[in-house]
């Protein structure tokens, strides 16, 4: 191999890795429950189908709505009262709120309660990682005594499902200790009624947590992620135009187009001269 | 040459800056600490470390308390002191285990700080009970067994300072207990134990109420007064009287809650003082009596009023692994706190014990791994009629003890590696040159034309034609060509010249190229 063929390799090799890091670079995003976040705070790891439509559920899975945001409409809440209707089950994970009005309009009196429950009774350093203890029966939680939780906010109303130890606080000016107005109270973290369970704690689907609670996660499957209002999708434009080409069938035509044409006219051209 | 030689210097020169700079990082740990592992919303908890803090004893423990001043107060109230003693014993172990927990959980401002002060303050009641009680009984004993005036006179002022004692401590016990059995409700515990003990303890200072009104002491000759009736740490109280029927240099025993605390000495007006400092006592009541002569005096009181505290800490490196703390404890006021206990807190968990000197300051030194900490001087106001305090929390990086070894060695390392890779390059002894009159076969010279060819690919033409004419193989490079056959160097390192340094040959240079290529080896040289 001369000099020249060497460096020629060495170059190629080079802009492979830097094509690769590009593409990744690109294709990737650090937005919190993002499904396009490889990172610790993403969900990418998380097994299940995203959804667009909630007319199209599969009755026989659970639907995933974490950390919601914005209205939904008439239709969207008429298709989820069907499909709890027809022995769907829905599990919102939700710790800002965002899903009070849904709830309400869904005829539930379960209430998300913002906030950042902190505990004394911990395994880590970060008060915000505390054991929740499961005290209810649904099927989220069969074979499950403790859920590791993850900075979570109390829910109010329903049936308790897991519920904090006693001392445990609503760290309000988040200085990680007891202070002020703040005092110790056993709280509710997730609740149900009926099929339908809030979980005051979306953090639980996140890549670092996945492994931290699996029989939790396991007797969710097989699941489905609501893509519309949970907050995994992305503002990124490159995996929006990638995932939008995925998702319309002209347009992944007309890009097949795109590459193939040239190539065509390259070898039409070669036959003729 | 030299540019790419000056290249490699540079390029060896960067790798050793870049390792260089990597090995001072690698003292640092934020290198191996994963960034944003916690946002609003979550924290990692790869990246967290784990504590095991026994926080889930909190809850059954408060409850053991709460039941076991039930039990001491029923064995006091039966006069069944060996199981009393017991009971306190483990009353008193169990509240050591809380006040460490508590302590350990830097829960002191919560709920359960506020029980565990109320229950160490239970404890302190419940052993002066018993010890009361016991005394109480030692009394009634004596006072069957005396006949004496002036002992019987003893035995009745020392049973009116345990009567007002005792029921000055139900007092206050019996304040605690809405306080109590309302944090013990809302934790869930079964306060019970806790009335009845209220209620046990009432019968045990009614019984002596009524043993005092059937020996109650007369008039004493032994004056008293105490003023102010009331003070803060630091300030004095002065405990004097009169003993008309004493003469001049009588000693004057001074006691204060049953305990002597001094003497005064009696002087030639019969008048005698003696000042107390308020320090090492405990906020709230105390009694205070004098007895000269087996004669006892009637029972006064004062109040040691609860001071605020302010504590300081400066935290500096003394040297690798360790760090000294030091501050001081004063009062609102400004007053030294001397003696006094200081917990400084390490990370928000390990507790590192030390006390303050006579002026109020203290020092410790600490050792810490490497690393950012963040430490806090802590006063939990235990033994003096003081409040709690803590400072503001210091951090303090700590470098650890020197940089590491390993990044340095690997820095050599390339270096070393680097200098031995030039030196490879420069002279490959790895494959010997072979000697021309071995290595080189010499061929007919050959047909070169190069009449209508620019100089530049002239010399081109030359050089493989020499080459082949030779014998040496078209993948060798000029340099290559010039050590195979050094005596036709000139031409090899012209060309080279001409090849890569872009240099315009002369008409003159092409011809005597040439003149080599056909005439032979003759003019090599």
């Amino acid at each position: 191999m001369t000099r020249l063929q060497r460096e020629a390799w060495a170059v190629l090799i080079i802009l492979l890795i830097a094509a690769g890091v590009a593409y990744v670079h690109a294709t990737t995003t650090t937005e919190e429950y993002s499904r396009y976040n490889i990172g610790w705070n993403g969900t990418s790891n998380l097994a299940g189908e995203t959804v667009r439509d909630f007319a199209d559920l599969d009755p026989g899975a659970t639907l995933l709505i974490l950390a919601p945001e914005g209205e939904f409409s008439t239709e969207e809440v008429a298709d989820l009262r069907a499909f709890l209707d027809s022995g769907g089950r829905v599990l919102i994970a939700d710790e800002e709120g965002g899903a009070n009005q849904l709830l309400a309009d869904l005829g539930s009196t379960i209430r998300v309660r913002p906030g950042n429950l902190a505990s004394l009774d911990r395994s880590y350093a970060d008060p915000g990682l505390f054991l929740g203890h499961v005290v209810g029966n649904a099927s989220h939680v069969a074979g499950v005594k403790t859920v590791l939780l993850n900075h979570p906010a109390a829910v109010e109303g329903g049936e308790p499902l897991i519920e904090t130890s006693v001392l445990t606080w609503d760290d309000l000016d988040g200085d990680g200790r007891v202070s002020g107005s703040e005092t110790f109270a056993r709280r509710v973290v997730s609740a149900y009624e009926g099929n339908l369970t809030v979980l005051g704690d979306p953090s639980l689907f996140i890549n670092a947590m996945l492994a931290e609670n699996p029989t939790f996660i396991q007797n969710l499957q097989p699941l489905q992620i609501d893509g519309r209002h949970s907050r995994t999708g992305t503002e990124n434009p490159v995996i929006n135009i990638t995932q939008w080409i995925r998702e319309t069938p002209p347009a992944t035509a007309a890009l097949a187009a795109l590459v193939i044409l040239p190539v065509a006219y390259r070898f039409g051209r070669k036959e003729d001269e | 040459m030299m540019n790419r030689r000056a290249s490699y210097v540079i390029l060896a020169a960067a790798t050793v800056l870049v390792i260089a700079l990597l090995a001072a990082e690698a003292a640092d740990p934020v290198l191996y600490t994963a960034e944003n592992i916690t946002t609003g919303a979550h924290a990692d908890p790869k990246t967290i470390d784990g504590q095991k803090n026994n926080a889930a004893a909190v809850v059954p423990l408060m409850d053991e308390l709460l039941d076991q001043t039930g039990t001491l107060t029923l064995t006091i109230k039966l006069r069944d002191y060996e199981s009393a003693e017991r009971d306190l014993a483990r009353y008193s172990e169990l509240t050591s285990q809380f006040d460490r927990l508590v302590i350990t959980l830097d829960a002191s401002e919560t709920e359960l700080g506020e029980f565990q002060r109320n229950n160490r303050k239970n404890l302190e009641a419940l052993a002066s009970l018993l010890n009361d009680t016991r005394r109480f009984d030692h009394l009634q004993r004596l006072e069957i067994q005396v006949q004496d005036g002036d002992q019987r006179r003893a035995i009745a002022y020392e049973g009116e300072a345990l009567r007002q004692k005792m029921q000055k401590t139900y007092s206050a016990y019996a304040s605690r207990e809405s306080v109590m059995t309302g944090i013990g409700e809302r934790y869930g515990l079964n306060t019970t134990p806790y009335r009845e003990s209220v209620g046990h303890f009432s019968e045990i200072v009614d019984a002596a109420d009524d043993w005092h009104r059937a020996t109650a002491p007369q008039q004493s000759p032994l004056g008293i007064t105490v003023t102010p009736a009331e003070g803060r740490y630091g300030e004095t109280i002065r405990i004097a009287g009169r003993y008309a029927r004493g003469t001049p240099g009588t000693p004057v025993e001074i006691y204060i809650d049953s305990r002597a605390a001094g003497t005064a000495t009696l002087n030639a007006d019969g008048t005698y003082a003696w000042p107390y400092r308020i320090d090492r006592v405990a906020a709230g009541p105390h009694l205070v009596y004098a007895a000269a002569d087996a004669v006892y005096s009637g029972v006064e009181s004062f109040q040691a009023l609860p001071d605020e505290t302010a504590i300081s800490l400066a935290v500096a490196g003394a040297s690798g692994t360790t760090v000294t703390c030091t501050g001081n404890l004063t009062t609102i006021e400004g007053l030294p706190v001397a003696g006094a206990p200081v917990s400084i807190r390490v990370d928000g968990e390990t507790l590192v014990d030390t006390e303050t000197g006579e002026d109020g300051t203290y020092e410790q030194v600490i050792a810490l791994p490497a690393g950012e900490h963040t430490l806090r001087a802590e006063f939990h106001g235990g033994g003096f009629p003081l409040n709690a305090s803590e400072s503001e929390t210091a951090t303090i990086v700590v470098r650890g003890e020197g940089l590491p070894l390993i990044p340095f060695v690997a820095a050599l390392a390339a270096a070393a590696g680097t200098a031995w890779y030039l030196r490879r390059r420069e002279t490959p002894e790895a494959a010997p040159i072979p000697q021309p009159s071995q290595a080189i076969v010499h061929q007919p010279p050959p047909k070169v034309e190069i009449a209508d060819l620019a100089p530049h690919e002239a010399a081109t033409v030359l050089f493989g034609a020499l080459r082949d004419r030779l014998g040496i193989k078209k993948t060798k490079t000029p340099r290559d060509c010039a050590r195979i056959a050094p005596d036709y160097a000139w031409f090899f390192e012209r060309y080279e010249q001409i090849r890569y340094g872009g240099e315009e040959p002369t008409k003159e240079e092409i011809r005597r190229m040439k003149d080599v290529i056909l005439g032979g080896d003759e003019a090599a040289a």
